[in-house]
């Protein structure tokens, strides 16, 4: 039921937006049905350079980050780099894909720091190179930058999938057999892992497809992708690009469709093609020599993400900071203590939104979790598959196809600018990522210590709110961290349902990113990084506080 | 001719409107004590934030008016939230009750009606005004404002140069091209349609075109090709040797500031001439930095705060209208050490206090002074500016 409801915004947002894309708008005086907003984005100046571009960073993003994350998994799981990216993970979700893109530009730019720390000695510049290092035609600056920031997200996913699959004794039984381990990966695990991250790659693949706000910081210019061209549309203050913004909206949904089919075919493919060769016994390759590289892997990663936070750090404490120098020639702490003055108001609605909206989640998540334990014992089969469509529905549909229309929507109802309409619209896309977090976790709990519990105690209340949310704990409030770190990045939402009304330090940044003072902006990016990961250390602390008397649940 | 004619009829109405309805302005303050205000206004320079917070205490201070600065990164966002909310029929209890507009933006709200119509004969401080000298603050991009909207500061395109890198800058766009060939790579100009990029076609084309006449008139009239053929030539020939090789453009302005900065390059615009000052106050920009303009002349133009038509509270949007026009509050605003946005009132029609504190307003290290600003160049017919974007993006989107 609470699905329903919730769906129903996508499904007017996107009737509301296909509409438009065929013409029919009638307060603007469109009334009739056509298909020249069509014919008009195809001829579009540039419409093929733009659909490449947005091809290449979408899709190619997605797979290599698929690509790497079970590269990681293969050649490094549980070694001493692994041990490294565990503490890592953690970070590396919480910050925001802005914050982490406004950084990445500051380290890896022409004048930026890496070639700060090279020049003049070793390059002999004194003026920046012009080199096309970021926002480069193709999307490739863009596509590197999304295959950075998912890794960690599909680390966590595979990781929640991976606990339903036996792995300690895949591996042991595999190298009993005398397969090499990467084999035992590549042949046992990775068929059982991938159909149980598919929905995961498939939301990683909306968003890469659709993502506005990194792709105006590292994206092609002229072209820019797609997503940025029809968000520029709908913003054109000649209201006639609207009906264009809605049709390339529209073609964005058509491409993350196909491209979703895509990875079907491919995965069909692969299995056809690999079929033999998973059986054919074979037990050793080459491919140990891969292994160096998966570490070098793991620290580039952690070490880019380092990199990151520092040269915020050092921007944010900047007055005068010229190329070639490697550290600034004059410092400040103005920033910061304006940024501190002025930071009260979006800190309280990031927080009071981000709050509201995980813990409703939670409680919602909990609660579906705890329908299908009901219904299972009552013999009742529930679709599985089918809800986890739904759930996720909102992350493979891109929001820009269907924002505007929800807007539209909110507008007659008279409930846009509302703060409860703004918790709505994060919980649509926070629920999700708490179901998928939680969810593997919570249903591998052992049913039967909670029946015995409430043997003890008679109330299956007291059971659940005494035995098994407590052992849950830990698990609960991580992806309640999970929850908050995702309302904290949203940028369309919270400007479009909120009516702009409703600051928080994303807007703020997005907003101070379009002035260019890298200082300022430095100021509010870490704001915007350390908002989640305070969340995200006390999900890991309180646990470690509420259990330091108990021995079985500390880690 | 006929331009001026306009512009003292215009004039002319405005002197009789202001003393029909300046009776009605104690009862619009009356009216809005106690409102709150929505102030849709761009939020990426913490100067002008800065400044709108000063002003917001000014008027909560002296007639109780709370003004909240909803900070967006795009005006157009908001013409279209209220084109949102005109489709839905919300005719009041808007979202916005005040924003920051000129150009494109003006004209199409002006055409879709999204405006509440005509309001700044009714405030006080219009009067002061400099409608005689600067004919932006009645044609707004050559829209006639027909009062829906109220002055706010004015704005002519200047150009800066780190002199620290290089030793001569350019006095035209032919100059430009020879610079640009000289130092390969540290040339750029933001990509239309951004307000910048825009600005930067038109001033080319103002510089290049043999016959300006056609530019003044709607561009149906004009043979496009002809008239903008030198422009493409320039464009075409500079391409190469530009930052990027042309292949990448910058958003704005403000992005060319920090690429100036770097060293990737040499010559960055603006539309506020104490930009690079401020800038350099700032430590934005190193102290090397100077304001230079083109020999023809340079585009200017006007930038307004409108009501829009469904606004929660009308009185208080013009009570906060009229307090930026105010002598003191455009006098703090072309502080360069606080914004240093030229005001759009006559310093001659103040009283002599105001018009003395004008007067000895500090001229910043990189600022030129009025007279080496030289000639405003009127901004071309608006229609030109759909046509120009669209022959650039199908010429360099590739």
């Amino acid at each position: 039921m609470t699905l329903v409801c919730f769906l129903s915004a996508i499904v007017i947002g996107l009737i509301s937006t296909w509409t438009q894309a065929f013409g029919y708008m009638p307060s603007i005086g469109f009334n009739h049905f056509s298909v020249i907003h069509w014919i008009r984005l195809f001829s579009y100046p540039g419409f093929n350079s733009s659909l490449i571009a947005t091809m290449i960073s979408g899709i190619g993003a997605t797979l290599l980050a698929f690509i790497f994350t079970f590269f990681l998994f293969a050649f490094s799981y549980h070694n001493q780099f692994w041990r490294l990216l565990d503490q890592a993970l953690a970070p590396l979700l919480a910050v925001p894909h802005a914050a982490f893109a406004i950084g990445f530009l500051f380290l890896a730019a022409p004048s930026g720091w890496v070639l700060r720390l090279l020049s003049p000695g070793l390059t002999g510049f004194v003026v920046p190179p012009d080199w096309s290092l970021m926002k480069d035609a193709y999307g490739i600056s863009l596509m590197l930058v999304m295959v950075l920031k998912e890794i960690p997200f599909l680390i966590l996913m595979s990781l929640g999938a991976l606990g339903r699959i036996d792995v300690r004794r895949s591996l042991a039984v595999g190298r009993s057999l005398g397969y090499e381990t990467v084999q035992v990966w590549i042949k046992i695990i990775l068929p059982q892992l991938y159909p149980k991250i598919r929905l995961a790659l498939f939301a990683v693949l909306a968003y890469s497809l659709s993502v506005v706000d990194l792709a105006l910081l590292v994206g092609p210019t002229a072209p820019p992708t797609m997503a940025v061209q029809v968000f520029r549309w709908f913003n054109d203050p000649d209201f006639e690009y609207r009906l264009l913004g809605a049709a390339g909206a529209t073609l964005i949904l058509l491409l993350v469709v196909s491209s979703i089919g895509l990875l079907y075919l491919l995965e069909a493919g692969v299995k056809l093609i690999f079929r033999s060769w998973l059986i054919n016994g074979q037990r050793r390759s080459r491919f140990f020599l891969f292994s160096t590289l998966s570490n070098f892997l793991v620290l580039a990663l952690v070490g880019v993400s380092i990199g990151v936070i520092l040269v915020l750090l050092v921007w944010s404490f900047t007055w005068r900071w010229q190329f070639p120098d490697f550290l600034p020639a004059t410092w400040s702490t103005q920033f910061w203590r304006n940024g501190v003055l002025q930071i009260g108001g979006p800190i309280w609605n990031t927080i009071s939104t981000g709050i509201t909206a995980s813990f409703l989640a939670v409680i919602l998540v909990i609660g579906c979790l705890e329908n299908e334990i009901l219904m299972l014992k009552r013999g009742l089969k529930t679709n599985t598959t089918k809800i986890l469509w739904l759930i996720y529905l909102p992350l493979l549909i891109p929001q820009i196809a269907f924002l505007f229309g929800v807007q539209v929507t909110l507008v007659i109802l008279r409930l846009d600018g509302i703060w409860l309409s703004l918790v709505w619209s994060h919980l649509l896309f926070v629920l999700p990522y708490v179901f998928l977090s939680l969810g593997p976790i919570y249903r591998s709990y052992d049913q039967r210590i909670t029946d015995v519990a409430v043997t003890l105690c008679r109330s299956p209340w007291q059971a659940f709110l005494k035995v098994k949310l407590p052992m849950l704990m830990r698990p609960v409030l991580f992806s309640a961290a999970i929850g908050f770190s995702v309302s904290v990045a949203q940028y369309l939402p919270t400007l479009f349902i909120g009516a702009g009304r409703f600051d928080t330090i994303t807007t703020e940044a997005v907003n101070l990113a379009s002035g260019s003072d890298r200082r300022i902006v430095s100021v509010y990016a870490l704001f915007q990084l350390l908002t989640p990961l305070m969340v995200f250390l006390s999900a890991l602390f309180i646990p470690r506080f509420y259990f330091r008397q108990r021995k079985g649940m500390q880690i | 001719m006929n331009t001026m004619l306009k512009i003292l009829v215009l004039s002319l109405m405005t002197l009789g409107s202001v003393a029909v309805h300046a009776d009605e302005w104690p009862a619009i303050t009356k009216k809005a004590r106690g409102q709150t205000i929505y102030f849709n206004a761009w939020g990426g320079s913490s100067r002008v934030n800065n400044y709108i917070r000063w002003a917001a205490t000014e008027v909560k201070q002296k007639y109780g008016v709370v003004v909240k600065h909803v900070k967006i990164t795009d005006i157009g966002d908001v013409v279209n939230r209220l084109l949102a909310e005109k489709s839905a029929h919300r005719t009041s209890g808007g979202s916005v009750d005040l924003m920051w507009i000129n150009g494109e933006n003006f004209k199409a709200m002006k055409k879709n009606q999204l405006l509440s119509g005509p309001f700044t004969e009714k405030l006080p401080n219009y009067r002061f005004v400099d409608t005689e000298n600067k004919p932006t603050v009645l044609f707004d991009f050559t829209t006639p404002v027909d009062h829906m909207e109220a002055p706010w500061g004015m704005a002519q395109l200047v150009f800066m140069v780190d002199t620290a890198r290089v030793t001569w800058h350019p006095s035209g766009m032919k100059q430009l091209l020879k610079f640009a060939k000289e130092h390969p790579g540290r040339v750029t100009y933001p990509a239309p349609p951004s307000f910048h990029g825009t600005t930067f076609i038109k001033q080319a084309l103002l510089e290049l075109a043999t016959d300006r006449t056609p530019l003044y008139q709607a561009v149906a009239l004009a043979d496009f090709n002809r008239v903008t053929a030198p422009l493409w030539e320039f464009l075409d020939e500079l391409r190469p040797y530009m930052w990027r090789k042309g292949k990448t453009f910058t958003h704005g302005a403000p992005e060319m500031k920090q690429l100036l900065n770097d060293g990737e390059i040499f010559i960055s615009l603006s539309f506020n001439p104490n930009d690079a000052s401020n800038a350099i106050a700032n430590g934005e920009l190193p102290d090397t930095v100077r304001t230079y303009v083109h020999e023809s002349g340079t585009i200017g133009n006007t930038h307004f705060v409108g009501i829009p038509f469904n606004s929660n509270a009308k009185e208080g949007a013009m009570v906060f209208a009229n307090y930026l026009m105010s002598p003191m509050a455009q006098l703090h605003k072309a502080k360069p050490s606080i914004w240093g946005d030229p005001t759009v009132l006559a310093v001659d029609k103040l009283n002599a206090k105001d018009r003395i504190m004008f007067n000895k307003l500090p001229l910043g290290i990189a600022t030129l002074s009025p007279a080496a600003l030289g000639k405003v160049l009127l901004e071309p017919d608006s229609s030109w500016v759909d046509a120009l974007e669209k022959a650039w993006l199908r010429r360099y989107h590739k």
